[in-house]
């Protein structure tokens, strides 16, 4: 195993720039996930570190070698693809035992590789198969099973799970999350889908039009986001994000007047410059009133009309305004809510964000682990 | 700027592409220039050459025969381009509809495309052959047509037919694959709607299959032109006496008097009306 | 679409694909069935001969005895003459004896098929590598390329017929018939070429990039991935491009009837043919025979390849 580290890593395409300036130290023995909407670049700096796309700018080292110049094959680098790309002319066994031998193992190393792998993965009764006559979830195990066979530096995975239907791709992320504690291997993942970034990552790399927004554990990422991009990218449903003035050492908006003091981390003086902020919350941290008792650093929002509610089994969504922006917030069924209601929400305002409403940037360290 | 990686992957290409390359550009645009400048010579089977400077050019041009293979190419080529696409796209959309025995019929009906013309050849000499062929037998015997058995291939006029027909045989199936690959992908709800708007048969060919098949029909068209304007084994091994221009250009170069300075002038005026028609091809067809 | 036919739409429907096949068969069958029939059948219309008459293909095949090759009398003197060295008698026996009778079938098709299946050979896998690197890598002049094969694709080898044997004839290749088979292998090649490129780069770009990237994760040079991942999955494709390839070497005949007219024992079967169908009375059964051994290699190609073959044909817009 070896660590990855990107230096001032820049791609474009002719004029058009993709991926700016990237710095990352990815540790040996860490998984770290790229996560950003499609054109992002976090597919074009995984290649970078594969070899597949050549750095216009920058350095990558794996290990302690700069291989910005070292064709992919000399990298010793095990990836995974989107589509597999498992080699349609070979059985499973030989997908599996290709790189290994590729690589000058002996008989004995390829034999227990592919035996812990098939076992490891439950490929044991297709290992005679062709690709073309094996299900979707059976294909992604094989080309993971391609990956893991190797003895690889770095394991490199590009939306590994993206076509699989929901209940595969959840089984495969733990299997995946399982994988990687046992193997201890250093990865670097990338994928669109915020759950996984979650689920997976020691670290998670948010990164918009070829910029990196925030680096952080999982659970930075999510209570302290350090943009609104970050805030609403992550999470689901979105965090609500509400423009409040300044008034009077409080937030005013929607008729709600929240002491600023209350806010964690945050002093009056610390928003003097602004007139306007934008408070964030995310639904999660809304609570309904009546399931909670009083305490100092909850706030209230007393007569909140409820525009809808869907039902998720465990958890409901709950739809209302703030003034005329919508906002949404996730109850349990502990609570009885029926559309047109009027309820009372309580929200932590240790949970609350601010964000500079030209900046988009967080203010302050608002908002605590 | 990193380009090592690029550089080695340019080089790779080069080097695989260079045997190929290096072929053709040696035996096909070489030959086309070294072409261009016999033309200009008084040239013997032996390889002596005499310059003569436009003497070709002015003596082809002053040479009825020449624009009497011109005529004859012309009819040729507007038989052949009609017939292959029209029966191509006849077979084209019979082969598209659902019945027995399809994927047989479908193997057949390219049979004639795949075979060598020299064995197809003789199986169609037999036919119009004047003493015992089954196509006099049936004009004269059978459909009482004609009083007397012709020599249909020893006439040149009447040779002429047959080398188009012939040629349509031969060569429509490969109208109708380029066709058929058109049609199959041609959305069935564009076949659905028309009919729910109330379209026949008639219809839905004349609205939905004609639009979407236009671009493809004139990439065949194009395509048998610029094929057939070559065309040479087939009319020759057939009826050598039907006079097309490389046919022409053949005898010019290899039998009676030799003359393939004159030869090497057909084809530089040939190759000039064909670099029309390719870049034709290449500007339209491929854009489409 | 999908709505029933009526009995009389099936009728049409029957009666047309019928009629077509018969008009793509009934050449075929005519030429089967006069290779069958005995000469004094031949005036009768019916394809059934009314005696199978194998005479033809027991020659054609070399089943027939032997024929005793009668030699005249001066010619018998010549060979008799002590003066003659063995190497010269066994020419002029050898020159007289092919100038006779006997129409060495076998010879020529084993002299097509060498030269057919070495020009597919080469041709495919020279094309392969060009393929490839114009499908697959960026180089400069690529795109050049590109358009360039499809623009000699398309100029007919009888625009090049004379440049090409006046390049023989000065490079001195045209004097010996090592030399003129030489030629003659490097124009089918050249034939070929073009068409297996086109066929095979359309292919090329259809097969997943990141099978390529995989091979180069599982530690293969870029010529590795192509060697070890990408050709073994054409195989099917790369037996179709060979079979095309083979085919058209197989049907020529304008160059070979240019550069062989004067080594006989090196006539292709196209040329030996239209040679024997031109210099003898009209033998039909025996012409037949020929034509219908001379198809056969390439309907039992065909019948192989014919899978990919539609397809690969459409995708490269295809020579025909």
């Amino acid at each position: 195993m070896s660590s990855v580290i990107l230096r001032n890593v820049c791609k474009s395409y002719g004029n058009l720039p993709i991926v700016k300036s990237l710095n990352l130290e990815v540790k040996d023995g860490e998984f770290v996930v790229l996560v950003g909407p499609s054109g992002c670049g976090k597919s074009t700096t995984l290649r970078m570190v594969a070899g597949l796309e050549d750095i216009t700018q920058g350095d990558v080292h794996i290990g302690d070698q700069v291989v910005n110049d070292l064709p992919p094959h000399k990298r010793n680098i095990a990836m995974v693809f989107q589509n597999y790309a498992l080699y349609p002319h070979m059985s499973v066994r030989e997908n599996i035992v290709f790189g290994l031998k590729k690589s000058g193992a002996d008989a004995t190393t390829i034999a227990s590789k592919l035996a812990d792998v098939s076992e490891m993965l439950k490929l044991n009764e297709y290992l005679d198969r062709k690709p073309a006559d094996l299900s979707g979830g059976q294909r992604q195990r094989v080309a993971m099973g391609r990956a893991l066979a190797r003895d690889a530096d770095v394991y490199l995975f590009d939306e590994p799970l993206s076509n699989l239907d929901a209940k595969l791709r959840h089984h495969m992320r733990t299997e995946i999350a399982r994988i990687q504690h046992q193997y201890n291997m250093t990865a670097i993942y990338v994928t669109h889908d915020q759950v996984e970034a979650m689920t997976l990552g020691d670290r998670v790399v948010v990164m918009r039009d070829g910029i990196v927004e925030q680096v952080g554990t999982p659970m930075e990422i999510y209570l302290q986001p350090s943009s609104t991009f970050v805030a609403t990218f992550i999470g689901s449903p979105a965090m609500n994000l509400i423009e409040a003035q300044v008034e009077d050492g409080e937030l005013v908006f929607s008729g709600y007047r929240i002491p600023i003091s209350k806010i964690a981390n945050t002093s009056e003086a610390d928003l003097q410059v602004y007139r306007k902020v934008l408070v964030g919350i995310r639904p999660d941290f809304f609570e309904d009133s009546q399931l909670t008792s009083p305490s100092d650093h909850l706030f209230e929002f007393g007569s909140v009309k409820v525009d809808l509610v869907e039902n998720l089994g465990f958890d409901k969504e709950i739809t209302f305004k703030f003034g005329q922006e919508e906002a949404k917030a996730r109850l349990d069924l502990r609570s009885h809510i029926v559309r047109e209601q009027v309820i009372s929400l309580s929200v932590d305002l240790n949970r609350v964000l601010l964000f500079d409403t030209s900046s988009q940037g967080m203010l302050l360290n608002a908002g605590s682990l | 700027m990193s380009s090592v990686l690029i550089k080695n992957e340019a080089r790779l290409g080069l080097k695989l592409v260079a045997p190929a390359v290096g072929i053709i550009g040696l035996l096909v645009i070489y030959p086309i220039l070294f072409n261009v400048y016999l033309s200009f010579f008084d040239v013997q089977l032996n390889g002596t050459k005499i310059f003569v400077g436009f003497d070709n050019y002015s003596e082809l041009l002053g040479n009825p025969r020449y624009y009497n293979s011109i005529g004859i190419s012309v009819v040729y080529l507007l038989g052949t381009v009609t017939g292959t696409t029209v029966l191509g796209l006849a077979a084209a959309i019979l082969m598209n509809q659902e019945f027995h025995f399809r994927n047989l019929a479908r193997g057949l009906i390219l049979l004639p495309y795949f075979a060598p013309v020299i064995s197809v050849v003789f199986g169609w000499q037999f036919i119009f052959d004047p003493v015992n062929g089954i196509y006099n037998h049936v004009m004269v015997d059978v459909l009482h047509l004609s009083d007397t058995r012709e020599n249909m291939i020893g006439d040149p006029d009447s040779a002429l037919f047959v080398v188009i027909l012939f040629d349509i045989w031969k060569h429509f199936p490969i109208a109708y694959l380029l066709l058929l690959a058109k049609l199959q992908s041609v959305p069935k709800d564009l076949y659905e709607a028309a009919a729910i708007d109330g379209q026949n048969a008639w219809g839905r060919f004349w609205h939905v299959t004609l639009p979407e098949l236009k671009f493809v029909i004139a990439t065949v068209v194009l395509l048998r032109i610029i094929w057939n304007l070559n065309r040479f084994e087939d009319v020759f091994l057939l009826a050598p006496n039907v006079e097309t221009l490389p046919i022409f250009t053949y005898y010019q170069a290899f039998s009676g008097v030799v003359d393939q300075g004159g030869a090497a002038a057909i084809s530089v005026i040939q190759l000039l009306v064909l670099v029309g028609l390719i870049w034709l091809y290449v500007r339209k067809v491929l854009k489409w | 679409m999908m709505n029933k036919r009526t009995p009389i739409q099936s009728v049409v429907l029957y009666t047309l694909v019928i009629a077509l096949v018969i008009f793509c068969v009934f050449p075929f069958l005519q030429i089967l069935s006069t290779s069958l029939k005995h000469p004094i059948d031949w005036g009768n219309p019916s394809l059934w001969p009314r005696v199978l008459h194998l005479e033809a293909y027991k020659e054609l095949l070399g089943l027939m005895p032997t024929k005793e090759v009668e030699i005249p009398e001066t010619i018998q003197r010549l060979l008799n003459n002590p003066a003659l060295s063995e190497e010269k008698k066994q020419a002029l026996l050898a020159k007289f004896s092919s100038g006779g009778e006997v129409f060495s079938f076998g010879r020529y098709m084993l002299n097509t098929f060498t030269i057919s299946f070495v020009t597919g050979v080469f041709s495919t896998l020279l094309a392969s590598l060009a393929a490839y690197a114009i499908a697959r890598l960026r180089f400069p002049a690529q795109s050049l390329m590109a358009n360039g094969v499809l623009f000699v694709y398309m100029v007919g080898g009888v625009l090049l017929m004379v440049p090409l044997y006046q390049m023989s004839v000065t490079v001195g290749l045209a004097s010996s018939a090592s030399g003129t088979i030489l030629s003659l292998f490097l124009i089918y090649l050249i034939q070929t070429l073009p068409v297996a490129m086109y066929m095979l780069g359309n292919y090329f770009r259809t097969i997943p990039f990141s099978l390529e990237e995989a091979a180069m994760m599982d530690g293969c040079s870029r010529v590795e991935a192509f060697w070890r991942i990408i050709m073994p999955l054409s195989k099917p494709m790369l037996f179709t491009v060979f079979i095309y390839c083979f085919v058209i070497a197989w049907n020529e005949y304008l160059f070979a009837s240019v550069f062989l007219k004067q080594y006989q024992d090196f006539h292709t079967l196209p040329l030996a043919l239209q040679t024997l169908f031109t210099s003898k009375n009209a033998i039909w059964d025996r012409i037949m025979a020929a034509s219908m051994l001379t198809l056969l290699p390439v309907i039992i190609c065909f019948m192989l390849a014919n899978r990919h073959l539609s397809g690969g044909l459409t995708d490269g817009g295809v020579k025909g």
